[in-house]
């Protein structure tokens, strides 16, 4: 058991139940879901980029790139919602679900990278 | 390789990313939580994006004031403190980012990286020089206009910074690693089908040995170009196969020889290396008694040499690193001195050759020389290529530069190969043959001549190769008709004919030419120029070989 897996697995399955949280509700409806949730994923998903990175193996490379994947979605969805919010005057039904719908791309994306993560850790021998 | 500049970069980014994405998240975090007001006092919270955007220009220190609205009193004490951690994450973030531009391994790796993918963007054939200086300067000036591209390595990192600044055309890549250096020897390109060969001329025998081996090692087809003196290093080089081996020693005990035995031969070969083409007296080595200044590998060389020649000699033994010590100056000339002059008879003595490995040493022992007997004949070793002036001002009779013999066997080597054949061929030869050859090469190409190597192949002689692929007869001496005038003659000569392994030495004009055959041409100013317009043009070359000027007419049925 080493400090490192500990640390980044901690990130990496908690910026997937975040995004899980946030993604989780009525698509069209935008009270159900929480923007400091979405925050929330954001900030634990850019961390878990982090750690991610540096890794030379080919694992650490599809992870990083898992990861990239869902820092982009998350972050086009809190953009979407800037742009709705302050340019479009509020936001309607479609803008809502672009929100939520690319935050479920990002769940797909973390969904995956766990996978990767978990079954790196088992393969393992110690 | 590519990679692990960005694993490096990544690496070292990890925690300064860390830090800013968490200073920036806490502070964002705090200022949507705290209730602000707006203009007309009614609770106003913060959304995220304006309170990204307010800690954004903060945190870089921009500072576009507090929007918004202006900030209640519990919002300026959260940012009061959010600005500390920020713009302190900011600022350690920046400044790592820039140590790490700054940073030796980065800047070495992104260095070795370009002069990678410089290496693998030579499409010339190249050779890669093992350690730079004067020697291997002056093969580069010669080499690398026309005939190759040439790669060097040193393990100094100023010789590669003055090689920079030498401004090659065309670039040299130049990289610093120890030549000796696997990794850094196929960086360089060892494995590359347009590698050549590597050329290591140290001084150090024991050193081009352990470099020769990796090469050999590493790349099987690589010619290995080295420089060797002791003849166990040389047995060694020829056991794992190396053709060429550079031994300064050898040459100059072959040329003493030869001058003292057939001067013309002797003329011939430094005609080669770019003396001109005529005796002058000093040129005359005399047949007397030689005294020989320093018992080291060239007094052996020399001893050799004049051994083979029956000449009479006698060694003067002086080590230059034990007379410096012993004296304290290298200027040689006490009474001492010159009493062991006057005892190995310097006054009835002919030659003095000065072979030390000291410079100074060696044009103070000629200078007492010649006061002592003025008529002596001077012959001195000179180590560097940076003394050659003094030495020319001291009015020796006869330099051997050791530098300039590797720089230019080395180079004749690389870029005329059929002249080391003709230097072979000649010595083969004796006196009275190269007399009449050197009065041949004046009556026909001039006193000063020049020579060329030509292969002939569709790309070098485009209208012969033609002609001879449809198997027409030509003869050298065809192709020795002026173009202006067929019945005139062009002032060429062939010295040499190489098809495939065979050599013919100043070959019959009536042999006739194959393709792929290697000539060694002798001409004046003009000769070289016509003979490959000749070969190269279709109708200069029907009319010398024809007299019939070929027809322009379109119309016309071919022939």
């Amino acid at each position: 058991m080493s400090m490192d897996k500990i640390v980044s697995g901690f990130f990496f399955i908690l910026a997937m139940t975040l995004n899980f949280g946030f993604f989780i509700g009525d698509i069209t409806v935008i009270e159900q879901h929480s923007a400091f949730e979405l925050f929330a994923a954001i900030i634990i998903n850019i961390i878990a980029t982090i750690l991610k990175l540096g890794d030379k193996t080919q694992l650490g490379a599809v992870l990083l790139a898992t990861s990239l994947v869902a820092d982009i979605q998350l972050i086009a969805s809190a953009t979407v919602w800037a742009f709705a919010e302050y340019v479009l005057g509020g936001l309607n039904v479609e803008s809502t679900t672009a929100i939520v719908s690319l935050s479920g791309g990002a769940l797909l994306a973390n969904v995956v990278s766990v996978i990767l993560f978990v079954g790196d850790t088992i393969k393992s021998k110690r | 390789m590519n990679d692990q500049i960005i694993w490096i970069v990544l690496k070292r980014l990890r925690t300064p990313f860390l830090v800013i994405i968490v200073t920036f998240s806490i502070s964002i975090l705090g200022l949507m939580l705290i209730p602000g007001a707006d203009n007309s006092g009614k609770v106003y919270y913060m959304s995220f994006f304006d309170a990204f955007y307010f800690v954004s220009y903060t945190a870089s220190t921009i500072g576009f004031g507090e929007t918004p609205y202006t900030f209640t009193y519990p919002q300026r004490m959260w940012v009061s403190a959010s600005i500390y951690i920020t713009v302190i994450g900011w600022f350690y973030g920046i400044g790592t980012i820039i140590s790490l531009i700054q940073d030796e391994t980065l800047r070495k790796a992104i260095n070795r990286n370009s002069f990678r993918r410089e290496i693998l963007g030579l499409v010339e054939p190249f050779y890669i020089i093992l350690g730079y200086n004067s020697i291997t300067k002056s093969i580069i000036n010669r080499v690398n206009k026309n005939e190759f591209r040439v790669v060097v390595l040193d393990r100094s990192e100023e010789k590669i910074e003055e090689l920079i600044l030498e401004n090659f055309y065309p670039n040299v890549p130049a990289f610093v690693g120890e030549a000796s250096n696997q990794k850094m020897l196929q960086i360089a390109g060892i494995h590359q089908k347009n590698c050549f060969g590597v050329i290591s001329l140290f001084e150090n025998d024991s050193k081009n040995t352990e470099i020769a081996t990796i090469c050999r090692l590493l790349n099987k087809k690589v010619d290995v170009i080295v420089k060797a003196s002791a003849p166990q290093h040389l047995e060694y080089f020829k056991s794992i196969g190396l053709e060429h081996v550079q031994n300064p020693f050898e040459i100059i005990s072959k040329r003493m020889y030869y001058s003292i035995t057939a001067p013309h031969i002797w003329l011939l070969e430094m005609w080669i290396y770019g003396h001109a083409l005529n005796l002058r007296n000093r040129d005359l080595l005399p047949h007397g008694k030689y005294i020989i200044c320093g018992y080291g590998r060239m007094g052996i060389a020399i001893e050799e040499g004049l051994k083979k020649a029956g000449i009479d000699y006698i060694f003067f033994d002086i080590n230059s690193e034990e007379y410096k010590q012993r004296k304290d100056t290298t200027i040689f000339g006490d009474e001492e001195d010159v009493t062991k002059l006057l005892e190995l008879g310097i006054m009835d003595s002919e030659c003095i050759i000065a072979a030390t490995k000291d410079d100074l040493l060696n044009l103070t022992i000629l200078n007492k020389a010649k006061v002592l007997n003025p008529d002596i004949y001077t012959i001195a070793r000179e180590n560097s290529l940076d003394g050659i002036n003094i030495f020319q001002a001291a009015k020796i009779d006869r330099i051997y530069i050791l530098e300039q013999i590797l720089a230019d066997t080395t180079y004749n080597y690389l870029a005329q190969p059929l002249t080391e054949i003709f230097i072979q061929e000649i010595r083969k030869k004796d006196e009275e043959w190269a007399v009449v050859i050197v009065n041949m090469l004046h009556t026909i190409t001039g006193a000063n001549p020049d020579y060329f190597e030509l292969q002939i192949t569709q790309e070098n002689a485009y209208a012969l190769s033609l002609e001879l692929s449809k198997e027409t007869k030509v003869t050298l001496s065809n192709l020795r008709r002026s173009r202006e005038d067929r019945n005139k003659l062009l002032h060429i000569v062939y010295l040499l004919l190489k098809r495939g392994e065979e050599i013919y030495l100043m070959p019959e004009s009536h042999m006739e030419i194959q393709l792929e055959d290697q000539l060694l041409i002798v001409c004046d100013d003009e000769g070289r120029n016509d003979f490959e317009y000749i070969i190269n043009n279709i109708h200069e070359l029907n009319y010398v070989l024809t007299s019939k000027e070929k027809s322009y007419n379109f119309f016309q049925k071919k022939d």
